[in-house]
């Protein structure tokens, strides 16, 4: 396993020309040896290359890639010691399950015996030593899958283990299963493990520290706590949680007070410094609550839908013309008349330029 | 309804299969034949239309001079340049096309498309024009005439087939694979050798079908740059063709020239039927 540091790395698939459109912008990054990371974002946002940028498979066209404080950007693929598991299960359809796992440790010429040990250990921890002996192209895509993982385990040496949206072809239940076994080998093995997806659920519920991206760019690092609590941007408020982050345009007022409309609320974020003209009042649809007469931090608001979703009702509110998510509990009784919205000044946050203040 | 499209369609299949097995029959039924049973009229049936001789297939191992024809120095003349003209086109195709898939070549305004199309082109131009390049080379090289001239020429026919055929297999090969084994620890060769190319043999079958089957029945360049040292199998048949053609020879020998084909094309059936990367990827 090893530090994995990005220094100042960019890519730009047309790095001659004047104008440079760049995949990815320059950015710092340093991966924790044996950490376990998602890398979150919309399709195209340069989540792909960037990890295609550690293994190798794309060289930047700015910046330095070091392991350990190694210089490895213009090392190839096979030197760097690194695994990924691509979207799609890629197996060795003319071998064996056994030679498929088998296969990173023939081509480091690992001897005979440690080779079989280490197959058995891997295949273990995967549950796959009953298809040890059968052909690889004639399992399911989920044990495929497992194989293009084994692979990347069966070696002591790797310095990381890279996943592109690896779920993608299993099923619900077994996505829970595999990603439950991934923390345990990221556990057993400290192996440093960097999984992209789009799926915001299956980064919060598998990584320690999350990276977004958007169009190319780092927006938010963080526990899934501090992303849904503090979302650096309405960009992350709004990707990050179910429903979105409930963004309300609003004016400065005082200190540590916005004005939302006429209804000043307050905050715990000094807005004293804040030249900004453009400020948004952000909340999660978790921390609001109704409330039926008005009050400090309340705003009025009408009922516009309300739907049961079982476990809780998601309530859709007007304000000003501006839609609200709110969660409530099941039992609640909403009243369509005579309704507030109660802001907690310590669940709100202040955006200015779309930035947390 | 069903039932009607059923006996429409084994109805189809039936006359279809005639209209192709016919001249086999016939072909097989004339190699049996003596000339009175050739030159009296049409006859079908053996042992009732006619008395069934095994002249025709003897004849095939006699020289002239006892009264054969003398086709098994021609046969395996076609089996040496089929197989080593298929064998090199196959080799060269196969890598020329991998990295026609895999790599970016920019000459000037030339790009992979153009420089695929330009392998195509090879077989676009009718052989004619072809034919009196090579004459005038083969015979600057003095390899008029030789086995190792046709090869040359069977590589130049036989190649660009082997190229377009892989390099549409390459494409639909997934990169990934490739990507893998290079993150498993192979340098591009190993990672062509060891894992694309076991995974591309369906195409490679597929491809040294083709090849095979242009290269044992080409007529034209066997015929216009070999005079007496070097004859191959399909100029040694159409010559059997004189004022009295003996149809039984003939047919024999056509038979002879059929079957290795026959045989190929039952091995490689398989792999013309199935996926071509089945279960690698997905």
């Amino acid at each position: 396993m090893a530090k994995i540091t990005l220094q100042n790395i960019a890519h730009s698939y047309n790095p001659g020309a004047t104008e440079k459109i760049y995949a990815l912008n320059p950015f710092d990054m340093t991966w924790v040896d044996g950490g376990r990371y998602a890398i979150l974002g919309p399709s195209g946002c340069g989540k792909s290359t960037m990890l295609n940028i550690m293994s190798g498979i794309v060289t930047p066209s700015e910046g330095k890639l070091l392991f350990d404080d190694v210089d490895v950007t213009n090392v190839s693929t096979s030197e760097r010691n690194i695994a990924q598991v691509f979207q799609f299960p890629v197996i060795y359809g003319t071998m064996t399950v056994e030679q498929n796992l088998a296969f990173p440790l023939v081509c480091r010429n690992y001897e005979k015996r440690v080779i079989a040990a280490k197959v058995q250990e891997v295949a273990e921890a995967l549950s796959l030593q009953e298809l040890l002996k059968k052909s690889a192209s004639k399992l399911t895509a989920d044990q495929k899958q497992l194989i293009s993982l084994g692979r990347g385990l069966v070696r002591d040496d790797v310095s990381a283990v890279l996943m592109d949206e690896p779920l993608t072809v299993i099923d619900p239940d077994l996505k829970f299963r595999l990603r439950r076994q991934l923390k345990e080998i990221n556990h057993k093995y400290s192996s440093t493990l960097i999984y992209v997806t789009h799926d915001q659920n299956e980064a919060m519920t598998f990584a320690e520290n999350i990276i977004v991206m958007d169009e190319g760019n780092i927006v938010q690092v963080g526990t899934p706590a501090e992303l849904f609590e503090r979302p650096k941007t309405t960009f992350v408020g709004y990707f990050i949680g179910a429903p979105a982050m409930n963004f309300i345009d609003c004016e400065a007022y005082e200190n540590k007070t916005v004005r939302l409309g006429d209804v000043p609320i307050s905050t715990d974020t000094d807005i004293s410094s804040v030249k900004s003209k453009k400020l948004k009042l952000g909340i999660r649809a978790e921390y609001i609550k109704i409330a039926d007469k008005m009050g400090n931090n309340r705003i009025p608001v009408s009922i516009q839908r309300v739907e049961d979703l079982g476990s809780h009702k998601l309530v859709t509110a007007v304000f000003n013309g501006i839609n609200l998510k709110v969660k409530a509990e099941r039992d609640k009784l909403i009243l369509s008349d005579d309704v507030y919205l109660e802001l907690p000044p310590e669940n709100c946050c202040l955006y200015a330029d779309d930035t947390l203040i | 309804m069903s039932l009607f499209y059923s006996t429409l369609k084994y109805l189809a299949v039936t006359l279809w299969s005639m209209f192709v097995i016919a001249p086999f029959l016939w072909a097989l039924t004339t190699s049996f034949k003596d000339f009175q049973s050739v030159t009296s009229g049409a006859t079908y049936i053996p042992w009732v239309d006619f008395e069934p001789t095994l002249d025709g297939w003897r004849s095939l191992f006699k020289s002239p001079a006892q009264g054969g024809i003398a086709i098994v120095e021609p046969f395996f003349n076609s089996v040496i340049v089929t197989a080593a003209g298929s064998g090199i086109s196959i080799i060269l195709g196969t890598l020329a096309a991998y990295s026609l898939s895999r790599f970016t070549f920019r000459v000037g305004p030339i790009r992979n498309g153009d420089i695929t199309f330009f392998f195509i082109s090879q077989r676009i131009m009718p052989p004619v024009v072809l034919s009196i390049p090579f004459f005038i080379m083969l015979g600057k090289l003095g390899l008029l005439d030789t086995l190792f001239g046709l090869v040359l020429v069977y590589v130049v026919l036989l190649m660009p087939i082997a190229v377009w055929i892989m390099v549409d297999f390459f494409n639909k090969v997934p990169l990934e694979i490739d990507e893998t084994a290079l993150i498993d620890g192979c340098n591009p060769y190993q990672a062509f050798f060891k894992v694309v190319l076991p995974n591309s043999v369906p195409g490679i079958i597929v491809a040294g079908m083709f090849c095979m089957i242009f290269g044992w029945t080409d007529f034209f360049f066997a015929f216009i740059l070999t005079f007496t040292e070097v004859q191959l199998l399909p100029v040694a048949i159409v010559a059997l063709n004189s004022s009295i053609t003996p149809w039984w020879s003939l047919s024999a020998a056509a038979l002879v020239s059929v079957a290795p084909l026959v045989v190929v094309a039952f091995v490689v059936e398989r792999y013309l039927s199935k996926g071509n990367l089945s279960g690698a990827l997905k």
